[in-house]
């Protein structure tokens, strides 16, 4: 079993290539423009499923930056806590059951995962392209300050 | 008769539906679409070749590494550019990484569970698994007390009710022919392939900075080597890697293999069903002496038609008579007409949906019923993959293939022609892996030769400025995904793209029927499957998953009149 390095982990998930799917790999880019403090690692995640068991294993804590295809709002973001993939919202869209499989293997391997998620609404049927919409694309920003502020108050939990 | 429409969910690449036509309880017709659009094209056109890469990368989160080299190639392959022999060794490195990762983790957490009965394996007596696994293999972790605290560990996870992965299986059901200690010992090697699966992709990140979605270079590899300098590839880093492949070689030679034979063993009826198309096409890969010499690779390129295996059809991606992509079933349209077929350097991509709204019951499949277009090889139906790899090689004589093939076929008491079907896909892959890890430690060891001899060279600057560009050019850039035959096409127009056209092994495999009517892999592969119980259709899971998509599925069953009558979710 690999051992826990007490490191705060950002993720952001996503498919880049298609629009408002890709906004967790906009947000992270964002983040790393910003800067974080030591000790926080920031990862483009992409759609990589299995290849991302290691960093989320090495991190003490994990927050995730997701787009969801929740039926809210575009752009509505929610601060979710989940404990088990069926505690995810139901679609994650594109990448979905690439990420869920990993979630529970952490179960499976005896290494629950501590988990923020912030599930970023997204319309449905996103044209294939590289640009976020008008109205994601204005709120990244935010977004990411919201990912700011959790590793503010993550940060004293985790020495 | 029961119409059945298998409706697979996105996974990471794309949305797949299949179709299929139930007539007491057999399968006598399918139909495979592609229910997400891809427009590679309109993202690319006008931007630098030299980051094509970049993009298509990112077309799947599985395949990440081989779209990069396929658009590396065909920028290189339409300047006439010869990358050095380090980045060859290096690229080759990054080529069986993938290969060896991705075929462990199709073995065991996509395809296992369609022949492994997961709580079957809570019944099993460890003390009996352990004496199968140390009968088949000495891999160390095989003591009755670990496989004990395994059974403990699923038995506590099986009643929290979280079953999670293994929720949509099903247990119980007669097909799952493995005694319970078996099962057990193939879960068991699940939990260890997830642990060991993350330790060989560093390698990706040695060499390409950074993992998933690792850097490439137009023109050679984007790291230094310097054997003592800290921020290089140094002899530190390259240590590592040799370690990590000699790990790889042992838990496949002692895990894969001998797990991959000894399941195989109680599903050999599997070896006459889903075989589908006659015809396998393989690109080739992996060169020893550059990529312009196939004839030097360790994989073969070639075409086989009709299952003739005395007879290997030369395969050029330049040609305009010999790939050609068809949308009579499609929703495209091409300047040229329904029914005509353009070879992918004069590729268009307008779409042209006819579909119904979604959601929907049924599509028409008479008319355009999927966004996959259907490629064609010389008007050939083509099933690519590692099962046409291996048939290709071998049918072009390669020893170290035919040996790898031939011990196994002795091993299980079967005959070649066992390999077209469901469960020679299976295998192939298996015996594959333990090829390519091999040719992994000696592309290795040919590196360390290499870099002892002086030879650090990992970038050719030649013509990496477009200012020595042509006014025009156009390349190919032929691979071997995991999955299959995967090729990227290029025309640069002054120093921008012009045109650039994917054909992914999903699209050979997936499509749907040509204007002659002919099926693709996967619509030909389910004709003749007989469902057990069409409530719970694990013999269409065994054989879509044999071919290794990298997708889900929603099977939804419909009663002649097209009632839905029952859905479950595929992996």
């Amino acid at each position: 079993m690999t051992e826990c390095s007490g490191n705060l982990l950002v993720l952001g998930i996503g498919n880049v290539l298609m629009g408002d799917e890709g906004v967790g790999v906009h947000v992270v880019r964002h983040l790393e423009q910003l800067g974080v403090p030591p000790g926080v690692e920031v990862l483009d995640g992409g759609t990589g499923s299995f290849l991302l068991l290691d960093p989320m294993q090495r991190a003490g804590k994990i927050i995730l930056i997701d787009a969801t295809l929740d039926g809210n709002p575009a752009g509505t973001v929610r601060r979710l806590t989940p404990r088990f993939s069926t505690d995810y919202p139901r679609t994650l869209t594109a990448h979905d059951i690439g990420l869920k499989d990993l979630l529970d293997t952490f179960y499976l391997l005896d290494h629950p995962l501590d988990v923020v998620l912030f599930a970023i609404s997204i319309a449905s049927l996103q044209p294939i392209g590289l640009e976020l919409s008008p109205e994601i694309e204005a709120r990244v920003p935010e977004y990411a300050q919201l990912a700011l502020a959790e590793i503010g108050s993550a940060i004293p939990q985790m020495s | 008769m029961a119409r059945m429409v298998v409706d697979p969910i996105t996974r990471i690449e794309g949305h797949l539906r299949i179709e299929a036509v139930v007539e007491n309880g057999t399968i006598t017709d399918a139909y495979s679409a592609g229910t997400m659009v891809r427009g590679f094209e309109k993202i690319l056109k006008g931007r630098d070749p030299r980051d094509a890469w970049a993009f298509t990368e990112r077309a799947c989160g599985v395949c990440t590494t081989v779209h990069a080299l396929a658009s590396v190639r065909t920028v290189e392959d339409a300047l006439g550019i010869t990358v050095p022999r380090n980045a060859e060794l290096i690229r080759n490195l990054m080529f069986c990484t993938q290969y060896v990762q991705d075929h462990v983790v199709h073995f065991y957490h996509l395809h296992a569970l369609d022949w492994v009965d997961v709580v079957s394996s809570l019944s099993a007596d460890p003390q009996k698994t352990a004496q199968i696994a140390t009968s088949i293999s000495s891999w160390p972790k095989s003591s009755p007390k670990y496989f004990a605290a395994v059974q403990q560990k699923l038995k506590a996870f099986v009643e929290s009710g979280q079953l999670g992965i293994f929720a949509n299986g099903y247990w119980g059901n007669p097909s799952y022919k493995l005694p319970p200690e078996v099962n057990l010992l193939a879960v068991t090697h699940y939990l260890e392939a997830l642990e060991w699966q993350k330790e060989i992709v560093k390698i990706h990140t040695i060499f390409g900075g950074k993992n998933p979605h690792p850097n490439y270079l137009v023109g050679g590899v984007p790291c230094s080597i310097n054997p003592d300098e800290v921020n290089a590839i140094n002899m530190d880093r390259l240590n590592y890697v040799g370690s990590l492949i000699s790990g790889a070689i042992a838990f496949v030679e002692q895990v894969y293999l001998p797990d991959l034979l000894a399941i195989a063993g109680f599903y050999k009826d599997w070896a006459a069903i889903g075989g589908g198309l006659k015809n396998y096409l393989a690109y080739g890969d992996l060169p020893t002496r550059g990529y312009g010499q196939p004839d030097y690779f360790k994989f073969a390129r070639g075409a086989i038609l009709d299952r003739n295996l005395n007879e290997v059809y030369p395969v050029d991606g330049h040609n305009s008579g010999e790939i050609k992509e068809y949308i009579e079933h499609s929703w495209y349209s091409y300047s040229s007409g329904e029914s005509s077929g353009l070879h992918p350097f004069d590729g268009e991509t307008e779409f042209n949906y006819t579909g119904p709204k979604p959601p929907y019951d049924q599509l028409n499949v008479e008319a355009k019923y999927s966004w996959l277009k259907t490629p064609r090889w010389k008007d050939h139906p083509m099933e690519v993959g590692p099962l046409a790899r291996l048939l290709v090689s071998y049918a072009k004589g390669s020893t170290e293939v035919k040996d790898v093939v031939n011990e196994a076929l002795g091993q299980l008491g079967v005959p070649i022609t066992a390999l077209f079907s469901t469960l020679g896909r299976t295998a192939a892959r298996g015996l594959e892996t333990r090829l390519v890890v091999h040719w992994m430690k000696g592309f290795y060891d040919d590196l360390i030769t290499q870099i002892k001899s002086g030879e650090v060279s990992t970038f050719s600057r030649d013509k990496w400025e477009p200012s020595t560009w042509p006014a025009t050019a156009q390349g190919v850039g032929l691979t071997e995904a995991p999955r299959g035959a995967l090729a990227h096409w290029i025309k640069i127009k002054d120093g921008k793209i012009d045109n650039y056209q994917l054909v992914v092994p999903s699209t050979w495999n997936a499509s749907p029927r040509d204007p002659k009517g002919q099926r693709s892999a996967y619509e030909a592969s389910l004709i003749g499957t007989h469902l057990a119980n069409p409530e719970q259709p694990l013999e269409i899971l065994r054989t879509i998953h044999s071919f290794d998509p990298c997708i889900a599925c929603a099977v939804h069953l419909y009663d002649p009149e097209g009632k839905h009558l029952h859905q479950i979710s595929v992996y």
